[in-house]
């Protein structure tokens, strides 16, 4: 079985790992089902010896095989959590062009995966602020009055700040989205009465706007109509339970209101 | 006036996203800017047209054509650009109005929003990967001069 020296298959199974990680990573932070392959592929692909690569990647999983001097080599990884982050896309993206086009070593690049992994460049209160603005403005955009603007500004504020400490708790998705919209129709409510927002309507849906998962329904549309039928069904259910565990929120407070 | 305003709003809803999505600092002005412009072309096509769709499609192909160009100039992923600035177009409010109309027993309401946000979650998809295809061809073109 073995005719190969063992340095060697341990310097591929390596790259497989790295592989793997830098793969796990651009779809952790919610990259695109074909850069993801792309990526997985090419880093595969740039030490010699290599032959049939091929990856297999859905929004839950990652799945690699190659075969290195007839031997088969292959490596699977699931992946839970998604959450968007686009620095992180990007760095991946910038690293393994670098892998590729270089002679890093292995090791080297397993330290920056795990480096750029721990990047994150914003605080909680930044984000908390930002995810306000977005919220005030959208409901400006869908012609709300100054006060509603008020009111989403700090009814966001406040819940975002919530959900990012409670997503070290590592809920599931649905349970985040849940407490939040529940929340958010909460405090709407009380805001309005202290006449923080004209329309409760208007306040609602401009908090929950960075709850709402309209990325996700726009790349499981894009992935199905690119051929990517598993992944596109997979954020597709995603999708649907998001909007599904907002919706019961706000549906519980108002029906109780 | 209200042209401004709604470059203004959208502006900046599409910068507090940028944030939420942790786009890299240097790109959080351009992906405003490209969200922005974005929704100035759904916003004046809707107004001449009433046809939600239509409008969508159009503002999403600007964002895709838009985010490309940039991708090429600064050597970023396009992705950094689109989607935080597609997120004004995106039927978001939509997808909540059908999941509420269903709680709600209004099973014909639901399916009338439920159609509405499909097309326009389409539309939006659709037009990013007609500019993601043109960008590449343009890309292959120019390789082979």
């Amino acid at each position: 079985m073995t005719n190969l020296k063992y340095d060697e298959r341990e310097e591929v199974k390596k790259l497989l790992v790295l592989a793997t990680l830098a793969g796990r990573l651009m779809l952790k932070s919610g990259a695109e089902t074909y850069r993801v392959e792309d990526t997985v592929i090419r880093i595969c692909q740039s030490r010699k010896d290599i032959q049939h690569v091929d990856a297999f990647v859905i929004p839950t999983g990652i799945f690699i095989s190659l075969e290195f001097k007839g031997e088969l080599i292959s490596y699977i990884k699931r992946v839970k959590t998604i959450s968007i982050d686009l620095n992180k896309i990007s760095l991946v993206n910038e690293f393994s062009r670098t892998f590729v086009s270089t002679h890093m070593s292995i090791e080297d690049g397993i330290k920056e995966i795990k480096r750029i992994n721990k990047i994150s460049i914003y605080s909680n209160i930044i984000k908390s602020l930002f995810g306000a603005i977005a919220s005030g403005f959208f409901c400006l955009l869908f012609q709300g009055t100054i006060l509603d603007f008020l009111g989403a500004f700090i009814v966001s504020f406040i819940v975002s700040f919530l959900l990012n400490s409670i997503s070290k708790l590592k809920l599931t998705f649905f349970l985040d989205k849940f407490i939040g919209s529940v929340f958010i129709s909460i405090l709407s409510y009380f805001l309005i009465k202290l006449g923080l927002g004209d329309s409760l309507d208007k306040v609602i849906i401009g908090s929950i706007m960075p709850l709402v998962p309209g990325v996700a329904i726009t790349n499981a549309i894009r992935d199905t109509m690119s051929g990517d039928f598993l992944s596109g069904l997979s954020r597709g259910m995603e999708a649907i339970f998001s909007a599904l565990a907002i919706a019961f929120g706000v549906g519980i407070v108002l029906f109780f209101s | 006036m209200e042209i401004f305003k709604q470059f203004i709003f959208s502006f900046m809803s599409t910068i507090g996203f940028a944030v939420l999505f942790n786009s890299p600092k240097n790109s959080v002005i351009y992906a405003g800017l490209v969200g922005a412009i974005g929704w100035m072309l759904y916003y004046i096509t809707f107004m001449a047209t009433n046809n939600y769709v239509a409008a969508t499609f159009l503002g999403a192909l600007t964002v895709g054509l838009l985010g490309e160009a940039l991708a090429r100039k600064n050597k970023k992923p396009a992705t950094l650009y689109i989607t935080a600035g597609i997120i004004p177009l995106v039927p978001g409010a939509g997808a909540y109005y059908t999941m509420l109309h269903l709680i709600e027993n209004d099973f014909s309401s639901a399916a009338a929003k439920g159609v509405e946000t499909l097309f326009i979650a389409a539309a939006i998809s659709t037009g990013i990967i007609i500019s993601s295809i043109f960008s590449k061809s343009i890309k292959r073109v120019r390789q082979k001069d």
